[in-house]
C-alpha cells in the first residue's frame, strides 16, 4: 500500500514537473508562429523541391518521381543563355542602382546640410519609383520605350538626332532596356538605405579627417565608404536577391521576348508553370533559383556572424 | 495555477484549430445543405467568372445588365443564392488553377473556360443533354468548331460556348483597291505601299497568344498543317507540316525582310498592340481580331473609321482558306442535380438562351455562337458582322486542346518573335522550336 501511494506520489511529481517545465519554456508560446512558419514557408519549399524531382504539370493529376525535369533543363540550349542573361540584368542593374543611389544620396545629405530648398520633394520623387508595382512600371516603360511614332524617347532622338532605337525589338538592346528599367526601379531603395546609413556617420571622424586635410573625394573613399560598409554589403545582397526574383516589371515590358532574349530565371519559371504548365520543370528551375537566393542569405548570414564576433 | 490554466488554453486552442480539419465538418456541411433544400433555406450557386464577364466588370452597363439578371433570378427562384467569384485576369494562369480545382473535387458550380481548353475538362464537368432538350436549345443552332469542342469522346454535351471571335485581314480603302487574296498579291501590294511611305503590313510577332492565333495558325492549316497527331503528340516539325510551317514563318521573316513589315512587330504579342499604330494613319494593312472594330472606333475618327474595311486573310495560295476562332464556354461542375438545373437556367438567360446571348454579345462587342442569335431583335453588330458571320460557319477552326499545345504554343511565339527581330533565320527559329517541344 505505502508502495503504491509513493509510486503514485513519483508518478505526479514527475507529471507535474513536465507542466513546471513546459510552463517555464518559451517552446508552448511559440508552437503556434512556428507552425506557421513550418505550413507556409517550409512546407511550399518542401513541396517545390519535390515537384521537381517529378514529371508534373497542371493539367493532369498523375506523374512519375524523375530526373528528367532537371535532365531537361541542364541539357536545353536556352538553360546557359537563361543564365547569362540573369546574370547581365543581375549585375548591371545591382552595380547602377548601387553607384546611383550612393549618388542621389551623397546629393540629398549634402543639400540638407546646406540648408537647400527641395531635398524633400528630391527624396520624395526618387522613392516613388520604388513605390510603384513591378508591372505598372513595365507599362510606363513599354510607353516611353514604344518603336513607333507615338513613343516618348524615339520621339525625342528622332527630333533632335534623326535617328531611332529598336529598344524592344533587336535581342541586343531588349536587354538593356530592360536592365536600364530595373535600375531606374531599384536605385531608390538603394538611395534610402545609403542616406539612412550617411545620417548615422559620426560627426567627429569626418572633422578629424577635414582636419587632417583630407578633401571630399578622400573622405569619401577612405572615411564615409569604409564606415558604410556593412550597410552597403548588405544592400548588396538584398538588391542582388530581389533582382534576381523580378520578372513582373520584365513580363509587362517583353515578356522574355523577342525571342528569349529577355527571359530572366524568375520569367522562365513563370512561363514554364503558368503559360506552359509545365510544373516539374518549373519547380526544377525554381530549385536553381533558390539555391542562388540561399547562397546570398548564407554570405548575409556569414558576414553578420563575423559582425558580431568582432563586436 | 495561472501557468496550468495558460497552457490548459493553448491545448484547447490547439484542438480546436485541429478539429477544424476533421473530415466530419464536410459530412456535416452536406447534411445541412440537405436540411436546407428541404426547409427551403438558400442555396448557393458559385459562379466563377473572368473579370470582364463578373460584377468586377470594368463597363458599368455590363455590371448592371449582370446584376439585374442575378436579381431576376434570385427574385424567381426565392432559396437560391448566385455567389459570384472571378478568375484571374491571366487566363493561361486561371484555366491552369481551375484544373487544379477540378481535380481536386472543389471547383465551383459554374465555371468559364477558356473555349478550346473545354475538352481538357470533360472528365471533370457534368453532362447537359437532358438540360439543352428540356430548355429546347439545339446544339445544331451552334457554329460547327463550337459543336466540336462541346460535344466531349462520348458524344454528350459538356460545356456551352456563349462567345467567339474571328480573325480577318483589315485593309484601308482609300490606299488599297483590292485586298490581296494570296501572299505573292500582298507581296506586289506591299512594294507599291511601301514605296507610297506606308507600313504595309503589320500582325502580332512578339511573345503572346496573339502571335500563334493570328500571324501562324490560320496559314498554316489553310495549306493544311496540323500542329499535333492523332495521338495529339506534336506534329508541326516533320514531314509535310514541317513545310508547311516552315511556309509561314518564311513569309513572316520575308514581310519584315523586304520592309514591309516593321521589325518593332517583334514586341506585340497581341492583337490590340497593333491599335496605336493603326491610330499612327500610317498603317495599310493588318491582320486581327474581330473585336478590334470597336476599339479602333473609339480611337479613329469617323471619317477614318469609314476608310477600313475587312476581308478573308491572303493566303499561300487562291482557294486556301481558315481563320481561327476563340471565345468562352461555361462548364457546369456540380454533381448535385438540383444545382446543375438552376445553374443551368442562370446561364441560359444570362448568357445562352436567344435573349441572353443577343444581349450579352451586344454588350460586350462579342460574336454570338449561335446562328439564330444574329436575327435576333436585341442583337446589334457591326457593319462587318456578316463578313465575321461567315467566316466562323465556312472557315473558322479552333486551337488543339492537346496537353502539349501551349509548350507548342510558347515555342513558336519565340520562334516568330526571333525571326520578326532578325535574331533567327525561320529554319533555325523552327528547328530550335521543335527541338524544344519534342525534347
Amino acid at each position: 500500500m505505502t508502495n503504491l501511494k509513493l509510486d503514485y506520489q513519483q508518478t505526479s511529481s514527475a507529471k507535474v514537473s513536465i507542466f513546471k517545465v513546459l510552463g517555464n519554456s518559451p517552446v508552448p508560446w511559440l508552437f503556434p508562429l512556428a507552425m506557421i512558419l513550418v505550413f507556409v514557408f517550409l512546407y511550399p519549399i518542401v513541396d517545390m523541391i519535390r515537384l521537381s524531382f517529378t514529371n508534373a504539370n497542371l493539367i493532369s493529376a498523375e506523374y512519375d518521381y524523375t530526373l528528367s525535369s532537371y535532365l531537361t533543363l541542364f541539357t536545353s540550349s536556352g538553360f546557359s543563355r537563361m543564365i547569362l542573361i540573369t546574370l547581365f540584368f543581375v549585375f548591371f542593374s545591382v552595380l547602377f542602382q548601387m553607384l546611383l543611389g550612393c549618388l542621389i544620396a551623397l546629393l540629398i545629405d549634402q543639400g540638407v546640410k546646406r540648408g537647400l530648398t527641395g531635398t524633400v520633394m528630391v527624396r520624395t520623387s526618387v522613392l516613388s519609383a520604388w513605390a510603384i508595382p513591378g508591372v505598372i512600371i513595365g507599362i510606363i516603360w513599354s510607353m516611353l520605350y514604344n518603336e513607333s511614332q507615338i513613343g516618348v524617347i524615339n520621339y525625342m532622338l528622332h527630333s533632335f538626332f534623326g535617328w531611332s532605337l529598336p529598344f524592344l525589338s533587336d535581342p541586343n538592346v531588349a536587354l538593356i532596356s530592360v536592365t536600364l528599367a530595373n535600375i531606374w526601379r531599384g536605385t531608390a531603395f538603394s538611395m534610402i538605405m545609403i542616406y539612412a546609413g550617411l545620417q548615422t556617420l559620426p560627426r567627429d571622424i569626418i572633422e578629424a579627417a577635414m582636419i587632417d586635410g583630407a578633401n571630399a573625394i578622400k573622405r569619401l573613399v577612405y572615411v564615409v565608404i569604409p564606415t558604410l560598409a556593412p550597410l552597403l554589403l548588405i544592400n548588396l545582397i538584398i538588391i542582388t536577391v530581389d533582382t534576381f526574383n523580378t520578372f513582373d516589371m520584365v513580363m509587362a515590358l517583353t515578356g522574355g521576348g523577342p525571342g528569349q532574349s529577355t527571359e530572366v530565371i524568375a520569367l522562365s519559371i513563370y512561363n514554364r508553370i503558368f503559360r506552359e504548365f509545365e510544373l516539374g520543370q518549373g519547380a526544377a528551375t525554381a530549385v536553381v533559383l533558390l539555391a542562388i537566393n540561399t547562397l546570398m542569405t548564407i554570405i548575409y548570414f556569414h558576414y553578420m556572424e563575423k559582425k558580431q564576433v568582432v563586436a | 495555477m495561472r501557468r496550468w490554466k495558460m497552457l490548459l488554453a493553448l491545448m484547447l486552442g490547439l484542438v480546436v484549430i485541429a478539429g477544424c480539419g476533421n473530415n466530419g465538418t464536410v459530412e456535416e456541411t452536406d447534411e445541412v445543405e440537405e436540411n436546407e433544400k428541404a426547409t427551403g433555406e438558400v442555396i448557393e450557386i458559385e459562379w466563377l467568372a473572368h473579370p470582364a464577364y463578373s460584377l468586377q466588370s470594368p463597363g458599368p452597363e455590363r455590371v448592371e445588365y449582370l446584376q439585374n439578371q442575378i436579381d431576376a433570378f434570385e427574385a424567381e427562384h426565392g432559396n437560391v443564392k448566385i455567389k459570384p467569384d472571378v478568375l484571374s485576369s491571366n487566363i493561361s494562369e486561371a484555366m491552369a488553377r481551375l484544373m487544379e480545382q477540378a481535380a481536386q473535387g472543389r471547383a465551383p458550380a459554374i465555371a468559364q473556360i477558356d473555349s478550346y481548353i473545354l475538352p481538357r475538362f470533360y472528365d471533370y464537368l457534368q453532362p447537359l443533354d437532358p438540360l439543352f432538350e428540356q430548355a429546347g436549345l439545339d446544339i445544331e443552332d451552334f457554329f460547327p468548331f463550337a459543336q466540336d469542342i462541346m460535344r466531349g469522346p462520348d458524344g454528350q454535351i459538356y460545356g456551352i460556348q456563349f462567345t467567339t471571335d474571328t480573325r480577318v485581314l483589315y485593309y484601308r480603302t482609300d490606299v488599297v483597291d483590292s485586298p490581296p487574296a494570296t501572299w505573292d498579291e500582298l507581296f506586289a501590294l506591299s512594294e507599291q505601299l511601301k514605296a507610297d511611305g506606308y507600313e504595309a503590313f503589320l500582325f502580332p510577332g512578339g511573345r503572346g497568344e496573339g502571335t500563334i492565333v493570328t500571324s501562324v495558325l490560320p496559314f498554316f492549316w489553310a495549306q493544311g498543317g496540323s500542329l499535333v497527331d492523332d495521338q495529339d503528340q506534336p506534329a508541326f516539325g516533320t514531314g509535310e507540316n514541317r513545310e508547311y510551317m516552315l511556309n509561314v514563318l518564311t513569309f513572316l521573316h520575308d514581310m519584315v525582310q523586304k520592309g514591309y513589315s516593321p521589325q518593332r512587330l517583334a514586341n506585340y504579342g497581341s492583337e490590340g498592340d497593333l491599335n496605336s499604330e493603326v491610330a499612327s494613319g500610317n498603317v495599310a494593312m493588318f491582320i486581327g481580331g474581330n473585336w478590334q472594330v470597336n476599339q479602333l472606333a473609339e480611337i479613329l475618327s469617323e471619317d477614318d473609321m469609314a476608310k477600313w474595311a475587312v476581308a478573308p486573310l491572303p493566303q499561300r495560295e487562291a482557294g486556301q482558306q481558315a481563320t481561327t476562332a476563340g471565345g468562352w464556354a461555361w462548364g457546369i461542375f456540380t454533381d448535385d442535380p438540383v444545382k446543375q438545373e438552376l445553374a443551368f437556367d442562370f446561364l441560359m438567360r444570362t448568357f445562352v438562351g436567344d435573349e441572353g446571348m443577343a444581349s450579352w454579345c451586344t454588350l460586350g462587342g462579342y460574336l454570338p455562337t449561335r446562328h439564330s442569335v444574329y436575327e435576333h431583335e436585341a442583337y446589334e453588330g457591326n457593319e462587318f458582322t456578316d463578313i465575321f458571320r461567315e467566316h466562323l460557319a465556312e472557315f473558322a477552326r479552333m486551337r488543339p486542346a492537346a496537353t502539349v499545345y501551349p509548350e507548342i504554343s510558347t515555342q513558336l511565339q519565340i520562334a516568330v518573335s526571333d525571326i520578326v527581330s532578325g535574331n533567327k533565320s525561320p529554319e533555325e527559329a523552327l528547328e530550335e522550336a521543335w527541338n524544344a517541344v519534342a525534347k
